[in-house]
């Protein structure tokens, strides 16, 4: 019991940190990053190849290239790396301004190509067998019980999920969060302002990029296998359903939206009595996600917790009379107009 | 050299399988501005379609019939019950392809958890080879192409011959300007859901009968390639779709031919590439002026 429940804290902070970057994608700078997990992919390969030492051909049923046993926090920063190389790679050809739909297409396109190519190509990365064996950081230095590891490993992905969502909150308040909504709300408006909205796309890319490979390399280094099937385009559109169902554009709400989507829907059902034939659960859980999905677009496309209004703190002295008169005016329009809307 | 010759028959018939499912996509989406990514499950509700008529022991017409019904029913089915809940809540494009993306994983996993997650094999007589130098197809990969050129000439003199046609051009341009002149819009929509998926079913049947295998997930893998030729051929264009499907299926197996299947996808997307990062406008275009929904 104690085994399952730390596993899945330590994946409910991977999911956070999956959550937390699509929804900068996403929801903050409105870039329909449908490739997503093929960013977390390159950084769990990555780390995988660092971390399982160079391939001597002793192994015949595991091939691939390169291979390295870097010190512990190498394969986690060169995953990160190589995160954000490949969003650098992606979104190079992908961030133009397009239409979003195109945009949301070209990327399906590079996320389904991506698992194919990976899974013909044998001595790249051994194929659609993927590679196991991974090495746990530290688990041979550290003199402690599985369960006791276990838990500490679920602490450290939780350091790293504080840290990087303060980062991320500091990032999102600065004038360059400003930026990055504002392209996303007005392009041409922002564009007058001298805002380059492939610009600021690329640079919230590349740092999602990042955020990805940093949770994969962690995610492989906990489960210490990694295949083809563990990056499905589908589980993209899981984290955006948590996304989407937490509250776009809002770092809170993807809390939300992963303990119900990934916590509560993906992984609980797997320590459940098994229903049917094995693999039935798997595929009803994404007949129910899709449905979910679908009933969240119909009734509350803004999810549970929307994105927080902006708040502009004015500085002391200006706040006069009128001041305040004008805000209650802009207030009362947004309300009206909210009624309005609802008519 | 003979293999590369021998590359540019493969290419012909995977050009003719992508043709047939890019003309569908391209028709629905020039006129209703839907991507509709749904396509690839109802591509393969087509193709379990005609398995299922194959395993009761349905005739060999039958079984190239059952497909086009199929995904025509599927495709009127969700277009005109799924879509407009969406469409009527002011839905714009980019939310309609989560809509469309959504539809399409619910449809897929149901095929699979009810095929229990197998892959079958298809049995469908490919018929004597012919050699043609040293290019060498089937019987079936022969009709597989002819297909593909009759559907091509239908369509095009569906789309320039006839009223309908008319009706369907002047929808995809405008339409409402169309509707204002009195095209019955609701009637032209279900023709298109209706065309586009018998062409649907009809691309998961021919790729089904090129690969002899059907499982749960054949759609989302071909649609990439369905997809890409829509996307370079310019939506709405049936010679575009033709086109940009006949230099895909080329440069996939003519890579396929020298460097192993691995390269095959990978050509294909490397060409996907090419074109948007050297002519990005020829992509936008026209149709990003369009940000409504037409259903």
């Amino acid at each position: 019991m104690s085994f399952y429940l730390s596993t899945l804290a330590v994946y409910f902070g991977i999911d956070l940190l999956s959550a937390w970057s699509l929804n900068l994608q996403f929801g903050f700078a409105g870039v329909p990053n449908f490739a997503f997990i093929i960013f977390q992919a390159v950084g769990a390969y990555t780390a995988a190849i660092l971390t399982l030492g160079p391939d001597t051909g002793i192994n015949s049923f595991q091939r691939y290239f390169f291979g390295a046993s870097l010190p512990y926090p190498f394969p986690l920063i060169f995953a990160t790396l190589a995160g954000g190389a490949l969003s650098y790679l992606i979104g190079s050809f992908s961030l133009k301004r397009m239409r979003r739909d195109y945009q949301a297409a070209v990327l399906l396109i590079v996320s389904l190509i991506a698992v194919q190519v990976v899974s013909t190509v044998v001595r790249f990365l051994n194929g659609s067998n993927g590679l196991t064996g991974i090495p746990k950081p530290f688990s041979g230095v550290l003199n402690i019980s599985v369960a006791a590891y276990q838990w500490s490993y679920a602490a450290y992905v939780g350091v790293v999920c504080i840290i990087i969502y303060f980062i991320l909150r500091r990032l999102l308040r600065s004038g360059w969060g400003r930026a990055v909504r504002a392209v996303r709300d007005h392009e041409d408006a922002a564009a007058t302002l001298g805002l380059n909205g492939t610009k600021v796309r690329m640079q919230v890319f590349v740092f999602g990029g990042m955020i990805a490979g940093l949770s994969g390399g962690l995610l492989v280094q906990f489960i210490n296998a990694w295949s083809p099937a563990s990056w499905s385009y589908a589980e993209t559109f899981g984290i955006l359903t948590a996304v989407i169902i937490g509250g776009v554009a809002n770092n809170k709400g993807a809390i939300v939206g992963t303990l119900l989507v990934q916590i509560i829907f993906l992984q609980l059902p797997s320590f459940l009595p098994q229903i049917g034939y094995p693999g039935l659960t798997a595929a009803l859980q994404w007949v129910v996600i899709a449905s979910i999905w679908l009933i969240f677009m119909a009734v509350k496309p803004r999810g549970i917790i929307p994105e927080a209004r902006y708040k502009v703190k004015q500085p002391k002295g200006l706040i006069t009379h009128e001041g305040d008169k004008a805000e209650q005016l802009l207030a009362n329009l947004a309300a009206g107009e909210k009624d309005r809307v609802a008519k | 050299m003979s293999i590369f010759i021998a590359s540019l028959g493969f290419g012909l018939v995977t050009a003719s399988i992508i043709a047939i499912g890019s003309m569908g996509f391209t028709l629905q989406f020039g006129l209703t501005n839907v991507l509709n990514i749904s396509f690839g499950a109802m591509m393969t509700f087509g193709a379990m379609g005609s398995l299922v008529a194959e395993k009761l022991g349905a005739s060999m017409w039958i079984v190239v019939l059952v497909a086009p019904i199929v995904g025509a029913l599927a495709t009127v089915a969700v277009g005109r019950l799924v879509f407009p809940i969406f469409s009527r809540r002011g839905s714009g494009l980019f939310e309609m392809v989560m809509v469309t993306l959504a539809i399409d994983l619910l449809l897929q996993y149901l095929v699979d958890a009810v095929d229990h997650e197998q892959i079958f094999s298809f049995n469908f007589p490919s018929g004597h080879s012919f050699h043609f130098g040293p290019i060498v197809l089937t019987v079936t990969q022969l009709s597989i192409i002819a297909g593909a050129i009759l559907l091509f000439v239908s369509l095009e003199s569906l789309l320039r011959r006839t009223r309908l046609g008319k009706a369907l051009r002047a929808m995809a341009g405008e339409p409402r300007l169309a509707r204002a002149c009195g095209v019955p819009t609701g009637r032209i929509v279900n023709v298109t859901w209706i065309i586009s998926g018998a062409l649907a079913g009809l691309a998961g049947l021919v790729y089904m009968m090129n690969s002899l295998t059907v499982d749960a997930f054949t759609g989302a893998n071909f649609l990439p390639f369905v997809l890409g030729a829509a996307i370079l051929g310019r939506a709405g264009s049936t010679v575009g779709a033709v086109v940009a499907a006949l230099a895909m299926g080329m440069a996939t197996e003519i890579a396929g031919a020298f460097g192993g299947s691995a390269y095959s996808t990978v050509a294909g997307f490397a060409l996907l590439a090419i074109v948007l990062l050297t002519r990005p406008s020829g992509l936008i275009g026209d149709t990003l002026l369009k940000e409504e929904v037409t259903l």
